[in-house]
């Protein structure tokens, strides 16, 4: 037995260059969205980070290779993104409910 | 796993039976790693969050002290340094050495550019006066928490280019052991650990751009 | 020759398998294999590294625990005994700063569990060994950041380091603090390593159902460590920087919030306490079915239940905060959620007890200990209950009822574990047995005196006596007293174990390879351990809880394991491949 005999994805100049495309478009559609449209407040927050996320997808499954790679590698990655989730609402449960929210100042 | 395997190459230490479970240890353990990254960082998109919802308006303005051009800038600098990354691990699974350095020394230059770049950014501001908590002097945004904004973007992006610099060092390490020959298709193990360690800071500036530079 | 069925990664496949026996004369063992203070200090072996974080948790144990005891002292007298109420403030702190992230959390995944988990799975090693020993070292030097702070003015925040005071104490907080930042990540690495071991060094035919229950409480730990302590490592980052730059994140002067550096230290210290416990429960499952030579009552329950302990422990840390000033939402749903913790733990604590039922029970130390866990760790259990009702935790907050409950979890409950886990795997660790009569006489000793020390406490507790009081009225002294006293047998009891097991190393019997006739796969060694823990591949067909099969059924490995020299003896060939 020797070395990695199982086939490992490579993937093609083309695919990582299209990426890094779609990533450069989607910085500059965020910049646009963000400077020069006017987008009701909760809703500019939601489309800057919804494109965020998507960069985040393109980055996590072609170059981090997730698409390819094994399920759990992947599960790694959404298990951490749920418990970052899980603190944030919990910890949102006592900040925007507090009856007084930093007395007086 | 055990001692049964017949001829193990240089690379395979002994208590892996091939280089196939070495690679696949080696993969989960950086994903392990990286979950843990994504919690630390996670600790500071919780401040960043919660103090949002406390103080939009805050946001709002400071932002307004955010060079969104520069920011762009880096962020496009950060993606190409990942896609030469990307390229570097082709390089090394094709065995080709030479695509290999030069991705990895294109890698490190767009770096040492965010760096630089961020620098720009920083002595900027401190030039200003705005500095983190208690020793913000800047004159031009008077709005009562505006030292905790800026303790946010400075905690954020410090602790970013913290990563950003090791993971120089990270890739100074890959290549000065490229030159010497050591990954090929048969072994390419820290060239992409390294190179998921490097989307990891790619990815968490994906997200640091348009939170902190973003906001209208 | 023999076959069997096994599969290791799902698929079944036939494997060529010998019977190896393992030698009650092993002429070559990790002890002996390499040699000098600089083969310890250097060792990838996980056994070594194992028994170094052995000595180091032994060390700060006794360290916290002599603290412990000067606090005791200090509070025999209504007034003061002896010490400053500042030396007291500081004496305080550093006992729960050091049993908590030196002790309690290293104890049992990072010394036993290091030396057990790959033997367990019959691999040499663990995943990565020089990150196992970069973290030892990683360990070490957060230690030496910590005596940094002793030397100068100490630590006298509570070992919590709650903001404001956190940010205004002029004693060291940096120093601790940025000790406790650099302890995560050996915490970090030891999980990780964990991890990935467990997922990928398994012997061939240990599948998910043949893990050791051990080993999914290990898992579990794994899970909370990497998932927690990063977040723990963060919320010390913000303070060290709140100390020194005046952030204003936790000031409320600049409209920060004190209360946010709660939610952040709890969410990872809350979970803490799982990482604390889970790995006792582990040790409490092999320990308990051995001694009763039957199968484990509820093995998935008992695997999945450490899983979920997991992570409902993520859900629950508000209640620490019920009297901060959360909100009323946010408190009313953590009271919920704890309540819910109590499930998985219950469902643990009768199915071991269900174990026990008609099994051989035989009263051996760590049996004994296990007893001693059960008891105690209910009573901890229950009271944890309580506190966790919103009602009657606001007036019990703060109180030595709070001590209590957690001492009796913690100490009753992991540190138990853990001298159960030590008396059970001594042999295999030392290759010598410890005189099994003056262990009892220990156990009985920890026994009284623990129940001495702790259960006054409750009822002062109940009675409104507030926990980190350097002065009391007077109503409290004989409870104080008592408790005291209790604790001075405790530190009888602890050194008798020190002393028996000092004692056993250098004149103990030799310990035979499987001196309780476990069915687990790291009493398949010799003992002590070959340098690679097995000189042939192990191969697994039963569970390991597995004691109505011949012990010559669990003594299998790979026929064609080349550089075998043990005594491999043919089997028969129907009774393996009959499974």
């Amino acid at each position: 037995m020797s070395g990695q005999n199982h086939e490992h994805h490579v993937s093609s100049a083309g695919q990582l260059w299209a990426v890094a495309a779609g990533l450069f478009i989607l910085t500059i559609l965020t910049v646009v969205m963000a400077k020069f449209v006017a987008i009701p407040p909760p809703f500019d927050v939601i489309v800057a980070l919804s494109i965020a996320l998507v960069k985040a997808f393109l980055v996590a499954a072609f170059f981090m290779n997730l698409y390819w790679d094994t399920k759990f590698n992947a599960m790694l990655l959404l298990m951490a993104v749920a418990f970052f989730i899980l603190m944030v609402s919990i910890t949102l449960l006592d900040m925007l409910y507090r009856v007084d929210v930093v007395p007086s100042f | 796993m055990a001692n049964h395997s017949t001829t193990q190459t240089a690379h395979v230490q002994h208590h892996f039976v091939d280089g196939d479970q070495q690679f696949d240890t080696a993969k989960l353990g950086m994903w392990v790693f990286l979950v843990n990254e994504i919690l630390f960082f996670g600790g500071l998109f919780m401040a960043y969050i919660v103090y949002r919802a406390w103080y939009p308006e805050l946001f709002t303005e400071a932002a307004l002290e955010l060079n969104t051009f520069w920011g762009a800038v880096n962020t496009i600098v950060l993606i190409g340094s990942s896609l030469t990354v990307a390229m570097a691990i082709r390089s090394a699974q094709k065995n080709q050495t030479k695509g290999l350095k030069i991705n990895l020394l294109i890698t490190i230059g767009l770096a040492i550019v965010f760096m630089v770049i961020k620098g720009f950014e920083y002595s900027h501001k401190f030039h200003l006066g705005i500095f983190p908590g208690q020793f913000y002097s800047y004159e031009g945004l008077q709005h009562a928490q505006a030292p905790i904004f800026f303790s946010i973007y400075y905690m954020m992006t410090g602790i970013h280019a913290l990563h950003v610099i090791i993971g120089i060092g990270l890739m100074m390490w890959i290549y000065v052991r490229a030159r010497r020959g050591e990954f090929g298709s048969d072994y390419y193990t820290p060239v992409e650990m390294t190179g998921l360690y490097w989307h990891l800071v790619d990815l968490i500036w994906i997200f640091l751009f348009p939170l902190l530079y973003l906001i209208e | 020759m023999a076959t069997a069925e096994a599969s290791p990664s799902g698929n079944m496949k036939t494997l060529q398998v010998k019977r190896y026996k393992p030698s009650e004369n092993p002429k070559k063992t990790y002890l002996t294999e390499e040699k000098g203070l600089w083969s310890w200090l250097t060792t990838v072996d996980h056994k070594k590294i194992g028994l170094m974080y052995l000595g180091s948790v032994t060390f700060f144990f006794l360290l916290g625990g002599a603290l412990a005891l000067l606090l005791r002292t200090e509070l025999l007298t209504p007034a003061k005994t002896f010490i400053e109420a500042d030396t007291y403030n500081q004496f305080f702190t550093l006992h729960g700063a050091i049993m908590v992230f030196f002790v309690l959390v290293p104890s049992i995944p990072a010394a036993l569990g290091n030396f057990i988990l790959p033997m367990q799975l019959g691999a040499k090693d663990v995943a990565f060994p020089k990150l196992n020993l970069t973290s030892f070292y990683i360990y070490v030097i957060g230690a030496v950041f910590t005596f940094i702070a002793l030397a100068n003015n100490g630590l006298d925040t509570g070992w919590t380091f709650y903001t404001p005071y956190s940010t205004d104490s002029t004693s060291s907080v940096i120093w601790v603090t940025l000790g406790v930042f650099i302890l995560g990540f050996s915490s970090i690495l030891t999980g990780t390593n964990f991890i990935a071991t467990i997922h990928k060094m398994r012997a061939p035919g240990i599948t998910w159902g043949k893990l050791p229950l051990n080993l999914w409480a290990l898992y579990a730990t794994s899970i909370i460590q990497i998932l927690a302590t990063p977040v723990l490592a963060i919320t010390l980052l913000l303070l060290t920087m709140e100390r020194v730059l005046g952030m204003g994140i936790f000031d409320a002067s600049m409209g920060g919030d004190p209360i946010l550096f709660q939610h952040f230290f709890w969410f990872y210290s809350h979970p803490a306490v799982y990482i604390m416990i889970v790995p006792g429960f582990g040790i409490i499952s092999e320990v308990i079915t051995t001694f009763s030579k039957k199968h484990i009552f509820g093995y998935w329950a008992i695997a999945l239940s450490s899983l979920a302990i997991a992570f409902i422990g993520f859900l629950v840390w508000g209640h620490h905060m019920f009297t901060s000033g959360q909100s009323g939402v946010a408190t009313t749903i953590f009271s919920f959620l704890t309540f819910l913790v109590g499930i998985p733990t219950g469902i643990k604590i009768l199915n071991w007890v269900a174990t026990l039922y008609k099994g051989s029970i035989e009263m051996k130390t760590p049996m004994i200990y296990v007893f001693i866990f059960l008891f105690l760790f209910s009573i901890g259990g229950f009271t944890g209950i309580m506190l966790g009702s919103l009602a009657a935790d606001i007036h019990l907050h703060d109180t030595y009822y709070v001590v209590a409950h957690f001492h009796y979890v913690m100490m009753g409950g992991t540190l138990i574990a853990l001298l159960a886990g030590i008396h059970y795997w001594w042999p295999k660790m030392t290759g010598k047995m410890y005189n099994e009569f003056q262990a009892k006489i220990g156990a009985a000793l920890i026994f009284i005196g623990f129940n001495m020390t702790f259960l006054p406490q409750f009822i002062m507790g109940s009675q409104g006596m507030p926990r980190r009081y350097y002065n009391y009225i007077d109503q409290f002294t004989i409870f104080h007293q008592t408790s005291t006293l209790g604790s001075y047998i405790l530190g009888v009891g602890f050194l008798l174990i020190a002393w028996y097991l000092f004692r056993s190393l250098m004149s103990g019997e030799k310990a035979p390879s499987n001196p309780w006739g476990s069915r687990g796969l790291e009493w398949q060694a010799t003992s002590p351990p070959d340098l690679h823990n097995f000189d042939h591949t192990p191969v697994v067909i039963h569970g390991p809880y597995d004691y109505h099969k011949p012990m010559e059924e669990f003594q299998l490995g790979l026929a064609n394991s080349h550089n075998g020299h043990g005594h491999a003896e043919d089997i028969d060939v129907e009774k393996v491949s009959a499974h």
